[in-house]
């Protein structure tokens, strides 16, 4: 909650990147954003932008730069090329550095990293340490029940982390980037290694979460991409190749990579 | 034949720790059987006197260790952080370069180091009739275990996953953060064995500290005193062991100090083991 | 800002590390180099006075004696007491052994001497002799050499040796043909630094198998000999003979370079292991 005032706070104070284009709807705005790694480009020339709220898939084939992007997003890669602005305001001028930039996005990894400690201590995991020791239980329940766990987890918040199940763990992962009150959520393939169930959970609760920030998924299941629905972004070898509403994406591909890739995924699933 | 080859190799492992227990034990056993566990509270050593208090020794073993430990543990730990979380590539390769080299030089060449430098620094800054003393022991043995405890260190730093790393930047983690509640509690088992097998090496080690120790065989007076001449169980190995004939009571004594010195380094070096062993079960 | 703070002290905290190294090399090469001269090193060890010897080949050819004999001593063990870890043992004589290993990497080197001047000089009447100080030192350097070559087996991926024994190959063929050739520049690597190790060993040898003057090339294994590493501890306490304290520092760095050249071969083969 706090962090969110401070953002908003930030932005007024800054009319002047705000002005650059409408903030009122768009939460992220990334403009020819490049990465080169060991010589290697792994992003080319990236633009999008994320609306103040609802879902986003990016999708993909493996190795198109789609975990990449998203790590650019936070900061866990500095040396990309390009402009960036989240809530308005540069990511390269951030008021409290780096890590309040990542207080403010939730990015939840692929393979659930849990702390080797309690269920408890890794939702608190990220705060300081006056708000770890006083933090009131409804919160904690909150977070959790907007993650789906609540109910698996409500009577063993003191047990080891390490004894979820994987689906759970994922979940925790959820509950623990919420605890921050971020103001988007990234997230890199959350299913990907899950079984059918746990990933409903997910897929649900992030379809509620949606309604309130702005989430960005990462998949390459074409099937749970028509799932979520949202806003589509589709991309190939580094480049972004196509952006919409996903009903129309699906229906109409515009480009022949997104045709050729949801061809290959169709024989893929028969 | 490559079968009783291997056998014999295993056999000989196994018999080169019955044998060299065995006749350590059967070497100090007058000594023992004289006068029971007493002389490990007595300080006073005279072997014309036929006194052979082990006090004085254990106690000034402890002390340079403990010194050695107090000077290298923080450095070490500093420079691991410093090299895997802090330099760029390169860097890290060079200052583990560094290490293996300073880990590479001979204990006697560091006594050589200790006495010509350390010595008379000593004496001079501190206005001492002598520099041989404990805090130079333990000074130059910090210097001699700071390699262990900093490689140990970088490889304990370094087999913490990445994914952990991003898990605590992506929630907004900062650099130290980071380091106390993630990489230093996870590494914790590793810098722990690194910080026992130094303390053992510090015990162990002889030629560095019987150079510069003094060999005096005193308590430190008051208990705090480390600027006067003292003796460890190594020194007082190396310094007598030519001048005592072999059966006599004070060749026994020698070798009780010897059979001690080993009875402490083995616990060590196998807390450290069991604890290294723990983790490699524990880790998927 | 407290970022900041704590990488400053951090730095400052391991700045002895980073030092230190250099400065001790540094210093040893400074006092040791211009008393690091050939005619030292070739003199005859006749013209000085009694305890400056000059001339320090002998000592060279001691210490390298010495180390060689460890080596061929410790090698054949260690590789018989690996392959018993691989093709014999159980689970228990798995555990069994390298508990053995770590138990003996624990004990001080001194113990290793004063064990050896029980066992071999007093008992089996060796005397002060190369032969004793070559087998001291090769059980120290065994659990090393041991530790590493399991280790080296190890790393031979599993599939490898499936397929070797899919193939049919006995023991030995696959010991010749499969392990070997996957694993020898891991185990030279460890004969190395075992070699390094046996050459910087002083206490264990000072009183088993070395004499500080008198002897410049042993009739037998079973006469004393005189080492660089202990020569430079009996110089380094001649503090009244200036000469002597130099050649000690001329015979420290002979023994760094010995020993950081067997490193330094160490390293130059583990990067051939990562690159093939």
């Amino acid at each position: 909650m706090n962090t969110k005032k401070k953002i908003t706070a930030i932005a007024a104070a800054a009319p002047q990147q705000v002005a650059a284009h409408d903030a009122g709807d768009i939460s992220l705005h990334a403009s020819r954003l490049s990465l080169a790694l060991e010589g290697k480009n792994i992003l080319r020339d990236i633009s999008f932008s994320l609306p103040a709220q609802g879902i986003n898939v990016l999708i993909g084939p493996s190795g198109a730069g789609k975990s990449t992007l998203l790590r650019c997003l936070n900061m866990l890669h500095t040396q990309w090329q390009g402009d960036l602005q989240i809530m308005g305001r540069d990511v390269r001028k951030w008021p409290d550095s780096e890590d309040g930039l990542r207080r403010t996005i939730g990015l939840i990894a692929q393979k659930p990293t849990l702390f080797p400690c309690s269920i408890q201590q890794n939702i608190v995991f990220g705060l300081s340490r006056k708000d770890r020791n006083h933090m009131p239980e409804n919160r904690i329940k909150k977070v959790l029940k907007q993650a789906a766990l609540w109910d698996e987890v409500k009577n063993r918040l003191h047990d080891q982390a390490a004894t979820l199940s994987v689906g759970q763990q994922q979940r925790l992962c959820i509950a623990r980037a919420l605890m921050l009150s971020p103001n988007m959520l990234l997230l890199d393939e959350p299913t990907a290694s899950l079984d059918p169930r746990s990933r409903q959970f997910i897929e649900a609760s992030l379809l509620e979460l949606s309604e309130n920030m702005p989430v960005l998924c990462v998949t390459h299941d074409i099937e749970q991409a028509k799932r979520l629905g949202g806003k589509i972004i589709f991309m190939c070898d580094g480049r972004l190749i196509e952006s919409g509403d996903s009903k129309l994406f699906f229906k109409h591909p515009n480009r022949i990579e997104s045709r050729e890739f949801l061809r290959w995924s169709v024989c893929d699933c028969s | 034949m490559l079968n009783l080859w291997m056998r014999t190799s295993a056999l000989i492992s196994l018999l080169v720790v019955v044998v060299m227990l065995g006749f350590l034990l059967q070497q100090s056993w007058p000594y023992w059987q004289h006068d029971g566990l007493n002389p490990l509270l007595s300080g006073d050593w005279y072997p014309y006197e036929h006194l052979f208090g082990l006090a004085a020794a254990i106690i000034g073993s402890f002390w340079a260790a403990l010194i050695a430990l107090a000077i290298a543990i923080p450095t070490g730990l500093a420079a691991a952080v410093m090299s895997t979380e802090i330099l760029p590539g390169p860097w890290r390769s060079l200052m583990r370069s560094g290490m293996e080299l300073l880990a590479g030089i001979p204990s006697v060449v560091y006594g050589l180091l200790g006495l010509w430098i350390l010595l008379p620094l000593l004496q001079s800054n501190l206005h001492l009739l002598t520099g041989h003393n404990l805090l130079a022991a333990g000074l130059l043995l910090s210097v001699m275990v700071l390699p262990t405890i900093m490689v140990m260190t970088q490889d304990a730093l370094c087999e913490v996953s990445s994914h952990q790393r991003d898990t605590a930047a992506s929630l907004g983690m900062g650099w130290s953060a980071r380091l106390w509640r993630v990489l230093l509690p996870q590494a914790w088992p590793g810098i722990r064995s690194g910080i026992l097998l130094a303390l053992g090496r510090a015990l162990g080690e002889t030629m560095a500290v019987m150079l510069v120790v003094g060999s005096m065989d005193r308590i430190p007076d008051p208990w705090y005193n480390l600027l006067a001449p003292a003796q460890t169980l190594t020194s007082r190995i190396g310094r007598e062991i030519g001048e005592s004939a072999f059966g006599s009571m004070h060749f026994s004594a020698l070798m009780a100090c010897g059979l001690l010195l080993a009875l402490i380094t083995i616990t060590i070096s196998m807390l450290a083991h069991i604890r290294s062993d723990k983790i490699s079960v524990n880790r998927p | 800002m407290n970022e900041r703070c704590a990488k400053t002290l951090t730095i400052m905290l391991a700045l002895p590390a980073l030092l230190l190294p250099a400065a001790c090399l540094l210093y040893i090469l400074f006092k040791g180099i211009p008393a690091l001269d050939w005619a030292m090193l070739s003199g005859s060890s006749q013209d000085a006075a009694f305890g400056s010897i000059s001339a320090l080949w002998p000592q060279i050819t001691g210490s390298l004696l010495l180390m060689l004999g460890a080596c061929l001593l410790a090698a054949p063990v260690a590789l018989g007491g690996t392959l018993f870890y691989a093709l014999a043992a159980n689970i228990r004589q798995r555990k069994a052994l390298l508990g053995i290993m770590h138990l003996l990497v624990g004990i001080p080197p001194i113990v290793y001497g004063l064990c050896g001047l029980i066992v071999l000089v007093h008992m089996l009447h060796w005397g002060i002799s190369l032969l004793t100080g070559m087998v001291i030192l090769a059980v120290i350097i065994l659990p090393m050499l041991l530790m590493n070559s399991v280790n080296a087996i190890k790393r031979i991926p599993s599939e490898k040796t499936a397929a070797a024994r899919a193939l049919g190959l006995s023991n030995g063929q696959l010991i010749r043909r499969v392990w070997l050739p996957a694993a020898w520049p891991a185990l030279m690597t460890g004969l190395l630094l075992g070699m390094a190790r046996a050459l910087s060993e002083t206490a264990p040898i000072l009183f088993t198998a070395t004499v500080f003057s008198g002897v410049s090339w042993p009739d037998s294994l079973f006469s004393p000999v005189t080492s660089l590493q202990t020569h430079l501890f009996y110089l380094a306490q001649e503090g009244a003979n200036a000469e002597a304290v130099d050649i000690a520092w001329a015979s420290a760095v002979i023994l760094i370079i010995l020993v950081t050249a067997l490193s330094f071969g160490a390293s130059a083969l583990r990067n051939i292991r990562m690159n093939g």
